[in-house]
């Protein structure tokens, strides 16, 4: 089958080892170039899972997907090259500085020289960190390795990018920083999908969204469009809770 | 596919420079194990060879025997002979305490008369080959009185000390025995046939026993125990790479880098392959820095100095063989264990065994033949043998061959095992 959209995912599904249910259960999707599209759901619902499969890290149980035509399993090469993750976790090496992360990761996305150089100055001055450039990691505060962990994934100038959760756990004043240059990115045509738990931020952010609980898209549209269609709710928190519950979940 | 190569090497080597305790545990903790377990091995190697083992002695013989005794045991390269303490003759009942509690292994008391009960024990035996004889007619009144020679051993001594000992022991009696036993029968020649019969060399040197090393390859090294020490507790040493190999990969993982670094383009084997060469250069360096150590700094400590000979070709490639298997096994198990407390006792325990069925500790020559065959599992045997064949026999490539061929199978089972296991957990 042909792909429809710029990011084509079909009856995805993923079970890991020894668990009773599916992580990711038959998950059909498609996200439009240049979408800032945002995967929301409580805990365990499958977001990581999906964003893991979608950049290679995890093999699919079933199901396939096609990123810009390519083939997840043909093509894998050609979609890691179009493509920047910025996982979860603060994914940098503690005892080397700023520069020398960003500069192993940009040797290994092939960039070096002065573009390398020029590529780093610009996102450390853009993220003002240029002061910091000689700093190790392991001196940094929360935000600024948040911080430095968004120049690794994007300094390669990715077509798509994938954020799990990239601005948890950090102040204000880095969060409004990484979201305006997400928005900038995606004004030139990056598409950027992204997990989040922050419904206030990911309804401004994003141009839609889908809700996934157990593995399951059980919501998807613009938030404008969900908030207008569920009466009751004021906001997408509010469509969020009536639809996953306020049960916890681990 | 250089570039994230060149990468990963800079940056293995920026983290370890870093790093300075990972350093000493790479570097300094290797040096000091094997100085350490050289000297501690070396005692050990000469307390049945080399080092001169203190022996009490009181003598209440002074003739012949109990001098010979003295003096054959004095002139030996084993024993130290000690007859008196802080400036005091010993008795027998000083003696008993000293090695009671536990200042020697060995007391020997020499009984009075042992050289006049030796001498007429010999003049009874020439008296029996001629009982019709009027002139060696048995006197009645002699008695046969043994000479009497007391040994005593602490309890912790080895058995080959008694052995050593007691060998030396029935030599020299043999020897006085032969000389009382000729000096006469030159009495009776001189009697009966007034012939002067004389010895210008006492028994017991008439046997030349000439030693030398088996070996059908051409070599000039004399072997020692440093020649056995080095290379053993070298090969040990380059394989505790493994634990900081395999935390730096446990700790990439636990940090999410390796899920990050998967979702680059190109292979992560690039990225791996980066991180073995900086563990193997490591291994390389630890390896000359060790064997550099025997050749230079163990005559320091009394010991002699490790000879490396002359097949320079045989010892790079058994040290470069050696360093991979190291690494390799590393990287297995820092792709296997789950955290660094497994992978910090498994790979020190498993290492251990290694070397103990291996022969670093006890030669492989010395084991059963149970054990025997099960040291010829060990990639540290296969190390160690390669490295005994270059120090004491100076071979060739193709004598080490053989070894080369094993370490090399070992290390590519460790990577395709890796590999294997890395595809699988992606998958599940």
């Amino acid at each position: 089958m042909k792909p429809e959209s710029y990011i084509w995912i079909e009856n995805l599904r993923k079970r890991y080892k020894h668990a009773k249910a599916d992580a990711v259960h038959q998950l059909s999707l498609g996200i439009d170039q240049a979408e800032i599209f945002g995967l929301l759901g409580p805990n365990g619902a499958g977001k990581t899972t999906t964003i893991s499969i979608l950049c290679q890290q995890l093999t699919a149980t079933s199901g396939s997907f096609y990123v810009n035509g390519h083939h997840y399993q043909h093509d894998k090469e050609k979609i890691k090259k179009i493509i920047g993750v910025v996982p979860q976790d603060i994914a940098l090496y503690p005892q080397l500085t700023a520069y020398e992360n960003l500069k192993f990761f940009g040797n290994l996305y092939g960039l070096k020289g002065k573009i390398l150089k020029s590529y780093i100055h610009r996102h450390l001055e853009r993220f003002g960190l240029l002061d910091r450039v000689n700093d190790r990691i392991e001196d940094y505060s929360g935000g600024m390795k948040r911080r430095i962990n968004l120049i690794a994934g994007i300094l390669h100038k990715p077509q798509i990018i994938f954020l799990d959760e990239p601005t948890v756990g950090i102040d204000v004043q880095s969060k409004t920083v990484i979201i305006e240059y997400l928005k900038e990115l995606n004004k030139k045509g990056t598409t950027i999908v992204y997990t989040s738990h922050h419904m206030e931020e990911a309804e401004q952010f994003c141009s839609r969204i889908a809700i996934l609980d157990q593995g399951r898209i059980i919501e998807n549209g613009s938030p404008a469009q969900l908030i207008e269609s569920y009466e009751t709710c004021q906001s997408l928190e509010d469509i969020f809770l009536h639809l996953t519950g306020r049960k916890l979940r681990d | 596919m250089w570039l994230k190569f060149k990468a990963s090497i800079q940056k293995e080597f920026l983290l370890l420079i870093r790093d300075k305790a990972g350093l000493a545990i790479l570097f300094i903790m290797p040096m000091a194990l094997v100085l350490i377990m050289t000297l501690l091995q070396d005692s050990s190697f000469k307390a049945i060879g080399e080092k001169q083992l203190p022996l009490l002695i009181v003598n209440h013989d002074a003739d012949t025997f109990g001098l010979r005794i003295i003096e054959g045991l004095k002139s030996s390269q084993f024993f130290k002979v000690v007859e008196e303490i802080e400036g005091q003759k010993l008795d027998e009942k000083a003696l008993v305490k000293q090695v009671e509690d536990g200042n020697f292994q060995i007391g020997i008391v020499i009984h009075p008369q042992a050289t006049h009960a030796i001498r007429e024990s010999v003049k009874r035996k020439i008296q029996g080959q001629f009982p019709d004889d009027e002139l060696f007619a048995l006197d009645p009144t002699m008695t046969q009185v043994p000479a009497k020679v007391d040994i005593f051993f602490d309890p912790v001594t080895k058995q080959s000390f008694k052995q050593v000992i007691i060998s030396a022991l029935r030599q020299y009696a043999s020897m006085v025995e032969a000389n009382i036993m000729f000096s006469i029968y030159a009495q009776m020649f001189n009697d009966l046939l007034g012939v002067s019969v004389s010895m210008d060399e006492e028994f017991g040197s008439m046997v030349v026993f000439d030693q030398q090393y088996a070996s059908t390859l051409k070599s000039n090294t004399i072997p020692n125990s440093a020649q056995h020490n080095v290379p053993a507790w070298t090969i040990f040493a380059m394989f505790f790479i493994v634990i900081p190999l395999a935390s730096n990969i446990i700790k990439e993982r636990d940090s999410g880098l390796e899920r990050r670094l998967r979702t680059l383009p190109g292979s992560y084997s690039a990225i791996l392959v980066g991180k073995t060469m900086v563990y193997f250069i490591i291994g390389l360096l630890q390896a000359v820095s060790m064997l550099l150590m025997g050749v230079f700094v163990l005559p320091y400590f009394d010991m002699p100095s490790l000879n490396i000979g002359n097949a320079y070709a045989p010892l790079l490639l058994i040290t470069i063989a050696v360093s991979l298997a190291a690494t390799s096994y590393g990287i297995l198990l820092g792709t296997v264990a789950t955290s660094h407390e497994q992978s910090s006792i498994f790979g020190a325990i498993s290492v251990v065994i290694l070397a103990a069925i291996g022969g670093v500790w006890v030669p492989t020559f010395m084991m059963n033949d149970l054990m025997k065959q099960v040291s010829q599992l060990s990639p540290l045997n296969w190390g160690l043998n390669g490295y005994y064949d270059v120090f004491l026999r100076s071979a060739a490539i193709e004598d080490v061959f053989q070894y080369l061929l094993l370490l090399m199978a070992f290390m590519l089972s460790c990577l395709v095992a890796t590999f294997a296991y890395n595809r699988l957990k992606r998958k599940t």
